[in-house]
C-alpha cells in the first residue's frame, strides 16, 4: 500500500505502474549534468533497483549544475557520492554505485540484461555507442539523453523496434584541414589550433612524426631530398633538444614566427588573393618588454597587444620547459622523456596556447582574442545550464514509464496466455483456446503498440516556436551495421579452436557461408579471402576471450545475409567435444537490395545538438531503404494511433506540449 | 560494427573486386600481427605519358573513428618532393578537406586516382613545401629533371 512518501506518485501514476516501478531495476551511466538530475527523479519517484556507472571524479567547475555534489566532495567519486546523497531522499530505494568504466569487461551482455531499462547521460560519443551496443545485445530498453546549452533530447531505443542511437549519422567536432592550419589561417580558431595541436605538442608532447620511418632510398640521389623534407619536419624537435638552456626561447620564436613565416611568404603565389604574413622580429620584441605590466597574464577579458603577447609567450614557456626538466631530474617518468599535455585548467599550458595562438594572428592579420576566449574554445567548453539538464532528466523519466507500461502490457497478456493454455487443458480446452486467439493480442503487438506512444523529445531554447516538440519513433534503419545484424553466441574453448574451426566448420559447414566473407575483431581484421595468415591460430592466440565478439561479413555478390555477431562464451569442454559450437543456430536474414552503397551522410542534416555530438535528423539521412510498417509492426501502429488516442474511454490524460497533434497524452491504466 | 569499419569492410571488399592498374592498397599489420582496416599502405603509379611515368610512390592512409564523416589521412612515406606534399608527407588536396570537397561517398579508389593527378598538375594555390614549389614555378627545366631522378628512385615494379 502507498505510504505517505509515495502517496502522490502513486494516484499520478496509478497503482498498477507504481507497483512495476518498485519492483523495476534500472541503470544510469554516468552520474554528472543530466546523471544528478536524472537519479534524484528516479529515487524520488520510487524506482527499486537503481545502478550508477560513473569513471569520473568531482571537480569545482561542477558544482554549479551537478547538486548532488558539494565542495567537501571535490576529487571523490562521482558514482559514490551521487548514491551517497540521492540515498537520503528515499530510504526505499537500493542504490549500487561503480567508479568505473561502462566499457568495463565486467558489464559484459549477461550484466546488462538483468535491467528493465537503462539510462544514458553521457557526455561523449564512445560510450553512447558502446552502451546502445550492449543494450542491443542484451535486449534491453534504452533511454538516450543528452543536452548543449538551451538544448536538449531524448530517444527511447528498443531493439528490432525503434531505431538504435548509430540509425543516424552523428556529426563529428569540426577538426581543420591540414593546409588552413599550417600555411593559410584565416580565423583566430585557425591559430589557435595550431597553437594547441601543432606547436604545443611538438615542443611539450609526443611529436606525430616522432616514430621513425624507413627510408627505402639509402645511397641514393633522392635521399639528400628527403633527408631536407625531413629536417624542415623535425626542425621544432631538434630545437626541442635546446630546452632549457638561454637560447631556448629565442630558437622557437624565431623558428616558427619568423623563419616559417619568411619561408611561407617566399611562395609568392599563395598571396596573390590572400594578405601575405608578416614575420615578427624578436629582438624589437625585447626592446619593448619593459613596458608589459608584469600581472599581464591574468588580464584575461581584453585580447593582448604584441608586446603583451610576447611576454606571456617568454613567460609560460620558461615556466613549461622549468616543468619539463623538473620531470625530467626527478626521473619521474623512467626511461622515456617527459611530456606535458594541454589541459584549458592548467595555466601554464593556457598562456602558452593563448599567447602564441595570439603573435600567429598578428602576423597573419587575424584578430587577436582574449584568454577567457581562447580558453573556451581550445577546451572545447560546451555550455552546460542546470536548467536544461533537469528539463531533460523529466522527459528521460516521462519516456521510461511509457516502456514501462509497454512492458506490463506484454507481461500481461504473457501470463494471461500462459493461464488460458494451462485452465484450458484442465476443462473447456477448445472454448479456452478459441477466445485466447481471437481476443486477446499477441504479447509482442501489445508491447509494439503501448511503446508507439514514447516519443523522441526536443528540447529548444526560449524564443523559439515551441519549447519542446516532438517526434514518432522510427523504425530501425534497415542498413545499419550497428543494429540490424543478426546475433549469436558461440561456446569455445579458447585454447583449441582454431579460426579454421570457425571458418570451416561453423561459418561454412553449419551456417552455409560462401567464398566471400569476412570476420572481424575489435582489434583488426581476422580472415577474408585475401588473408588467411591467422587461420591456424587458436582463438586465445587471437585475444579472442570470453565476452569478446567478432563480426562476420558476408560478401556473397548473390543472396548475402546481414552480418552475424557472434558473442564468446568460454568454456572448458572434454577434448573429445567440438571446440566450437553454436548455442543456438541463428536466423540471418538477407541484406536490403540497393543497401550496399555505404551510407552517404549530406548537407540536409537537422543540427540537434547533444553535447556537442549533432544528431542525424530521421529524414533523408540515410540511403538505406526503411522496413515497411509490415515487417516492423511499428509504424503502422503509429499511424493508426495518431488522433485517436484521446478517443479510448478508460483513460486518464495528462496533457503537454506535442507539435503534431497539439497535445501528447500520457494515458494511464 | 562501427560504421567506420562496416566502411571500411565494404571499401577493402570492392578494392579486392576491382582496381586500377598498378595501385595497389592494403591494410597494414598491427603489433599483433593483424590486418588494421584503420591504416592501410597503398601505392600510386605516375600516370602515362607524363615525367611521372614509370614511378611507384608509397602512401600510408589512415582513417578517423569518424571516417566516412571526415576524410583519412594520407602521407607519403618517405616524403615526396612535391609542390602540394607537405615536408612531412602529408598531402595537401581539396578532396581531402573537410571544408572543401570530402564527401562520405568517396571511396579509396577515388582518393588515390585523386592524388594520382595530383602528382602531374601541382595546384598552385596551396603549395605545401617551399623547395619544390620554388622551383616548380621559376625553374621547369631544373624541375623536371628531379622529378625524373625520383621516379628513378622509385621505380614501378
Amino acid at each position: 500500500m502507498a505510504t505517505g512518501r509515495d502517496k502522490h506518485a502513486g494516484k499520478s501514476l496509478g497503482s498498477n505502474l507504481h507497483a512495476r516501478i518498485k519492483q523495476a531495476r534500472v541503470l544510469m551511466v554516468g552520474a554528472g549534468g543530466i546523471g544528478c538530475e536524472l537519479l534524484k527523479n528516479l529515487v524520488l519517484t520510487g524506482f527499486g533497483e537503481i545502478h550508477i556507472v560513473d569513471l569520473d571524479t568531482i571537480d569545482l567547475s561542477n558544482l554549479n549544475r551537478q547538486f548532488l555534489f558539494r565542495n567537501e566532495h571535490i576529487k571523490k567519486s562521482k558514482a559514490l557520492v551521487a548514491k551517497e546523497s540521492a540515498g537520503r531522499f528515499n530510504p526505499n530505494v537500493k542504490i549500487e554505485a561503480y567508479h568505473d568504466n561502462i566499457k568495463d569487461p565486467r558489464f559484459n551482455v549477461a550484466w546488462f540484461s538483468k535491467f528493465d531499462i537503462v539510462f544514458n547521460a553521457l557526455d561523449n560519443l564512445e560510450a553512447r555507442r558502446h552502451v546502445n551496443k550492449m543494450c542491443l545485445a542484451a535486449d534491453v530498453p534504452l533511454i538516450e539523453s543528452g543536452t548543449t546549452g538551451f538544448n536538449g533530447q531524448v530517444q527511447v531505443i528498443q531493439k528490432g523496434k525503434t531505431q538504435c542511437y548509430d540509425c543516424t549519422p552523428k556529426e563529428a567536432p569540426k577538426s581543420f584541414p591540414v593546409c588552413t592550419i599550417r600555411s593559410t589561417p584565416s580565423q583566430p580558431i585557425h591559430c589557435i589550433v595550431w597553437a594547441k595541436s601543432y606547436l604545443f605538442t611538438e615542443i611539450f608532447g609526443t611529436s606525430e612524426d616522432d616514430a621513425p620511418e624507413l627510408d627505402h632510398s639509402e645511397d641514393s640521389e633522392n635521399r639528400k631530398e628527403i633527408e631536407n623534407l625531413r629536417n624542415e619536419s623535425q626542425a621544432l624537435k631538434r630545437i626541442r633538444g635546446t630546452m632549457g638552456s638561454e637560447e631556448f626561447p629565442k630558437l622557437v620564436f624565431d623558428k616558427v614566427f619568423k623563419e616559417d613565416i619568411e619561408r611561407l611568404r617566399s611562395m609568392e603565389d599563395m598571396w596573390k588573393t590572400r594578405k601575405a604574413p608578416t614575420a615578427l622580429d624578436f629582438e624589437d620584441l625585447l626592446k619593448a618588454l619593459p613596458s608589459v605590466e608584469k600581472n599581464i597574464a591574468s588580464k584575461d577579458q581584453t585580447a593582448w597587444t604584441v608586446t603583451e603577447n610576447f611576454a606571456v609567450f617568454l613567460h609560460s614557456l620558461r615556466r613549461l620547459s622549468d616543468r619539463m626538466e623538473e620531470s625530467k631530474a626527478s626521473g619521474d617518468t623512467g626511461n622515456s622523456p617527459p611530456i606535458l599535455s594541454f589541459d584549458k585548467d592548467d595555466e601554464d599550458t593556457l598562456d602558452f596556447v593563448a599567447a602564441s595562438a595570439n603573435l600567429r594572428s598578428i602576423i597573419f592579420g587575424i584578430e587577436g582574442r582574449s584568454k577567457f576566449d581562447i580558453k573556451q574554445m581550445a577546451g572545447n567548453i560546451i555550455p552546460a545550464i542546470a536548467t536544461t539538464n533537469a528539463m531533460t532528466a523529466s522527459i528521460c523519466v516521462l519516456q521510461a514509464f511509457k516502456v514501462m507500461r509497454a512492458v506490463i502490457a506484454k507481461d500481461e497478456l504473457s501470463a494471461k496466455l500462459n493461464d488460458a493454455q494451462l485452465t484450458g487443458s484442465s476443462k473447456e480446452s477448445s472454448k479456452a483456446d478459441a477466445k485466447a486467439e481471437q481476443v486477446e493480442v499477441k504479447p509482442d503487438e501489445a508491447f509494439s503498440q503501448k511503446l508507439s506512444k514514447a516519443k523522441m523529445v526536443f528540447l529548444a531554447p526560449n524564443g523559439t516556436e515551441r519549447r519542446l516538440t516532438t517526434e514518432g519513433l522510427s523504425s530501425p534503419n534497415a542498413s545499419c551495421p550497428v543494429c540490424s545484424v543478426a546475433q549469436s553466441t558461440i561456446v569455445v574453448d579458447a585454447s583449441r579452436a582454431t579460426l579454421n574451426d570457425l571458418v570451416e566448420n561453423l561459418l561454412r559447414l553449419q551456417l552455409g557461408y560462401g567464398e566471400e566473407f569476412s570476420i572481424n575483431s575489435e582489434a583488426g581484421l581476422l580472415y577474408d579471402p585475401e588473408e588467411d595468415a591467422n587461420l591456424n591460430k587458436t582463438f586465445a592466440e587471437l585475444g579472442l576471450n570470453n565476452d569478446a565478439s567478432i563480426t562476420v561479413i558476408d560478401d556473397a555478390e548473390e543472396g548475402a545475409r546481414v552480418n552475424l555477431v557472434l558473442h564468446i562464451s568460454e568454456q572448458p569442454m572434454e577434448s573429445e567435444a567440438r571446440p566450437i559450437d553454436l548455442t543456438q543456430k541463428p536466423e540471418i536474414p538477407l541484406k536490403p537490395k540497393a543497401a550496399t552503397p555505404p551510407a552517404e551522410t549530406n548537407g540536409d542534416w537537422r543540427p540537434i545538438v547533444t553535447n556537442g555530438l549533432t544528431n542525424g535528423a530521421t529524414n533523408g539521412a540515410t540511403n538505406g531503404i526503411k522496413r515497411t510498417a509490415d515487417e516492423a509492426g511499428f509504424e503502422e501502429e503509429l499511424v493508426k494511433k495518431k488522433g485517436k488516442v484521446a478517443a479510448k474511454p478508460d483513460d486518464d490524460f495528462v496533457i503537454v506540449d506535442d507539435a503534431n497533434d497539439g497535445i501528447i497524452v500520457l494515458d494511464d491504466d | 560494427m562501427s560504421l567506420c569499419m562496416n566502411r571500411l569492410s565494404e571499401e577493402r571488399k570492392q578494392w579486392r573486386r576491382d582496381h586500377p592498374f598498378g595501385f595497389f592498397a592494403k591494410p597494414a599489420r598491427n603489433s599483433a600481427g593483424m590486418m588494421d582496416l584503420k591504416k592501410w599502405e597503398v601505392g600510386v603509379p605516375g600516370k602515362e605519358k607524363t615525367i611521372w611515368e614509370g614511378g611507384l610512390f608509397k602512401l600510408e592512409v589512415t582513417f578517423p573513428e569518424e571516417y566516412p564523416t571526415k576524410p583519412p589521412k594520407c602521407k607519403f612515406t618517405p616524403p615526396l618532393f612535391h609542390p602540394n606534399v607537405y615536408p612531412s608527407g602529408t598531402v595537401c588536396l581539396s578532396i581531402l578537406n573537410e571544408e572543401e570537397a570530402w564527401k562520405p561517398a568517396i571511396t579509396i579508389k577515388d582518393i588515390l586516382l585523386g592524388i594520382q593527378s595530383l602528382l602531374d598538375e601541382p595546384n598552385p594555390e596551396s603549395p605545401a613545401q617551399a623547395d619544390a614549389f620554388n622551383l616548380f614555378k621559376k625553374d621547369k627545366v631544373a624541375y623536371e629533371k628531379k622529378i625524373k631522378a625520383i621516379v628513378k628512385e622509385n621505380p614501378a615494379p
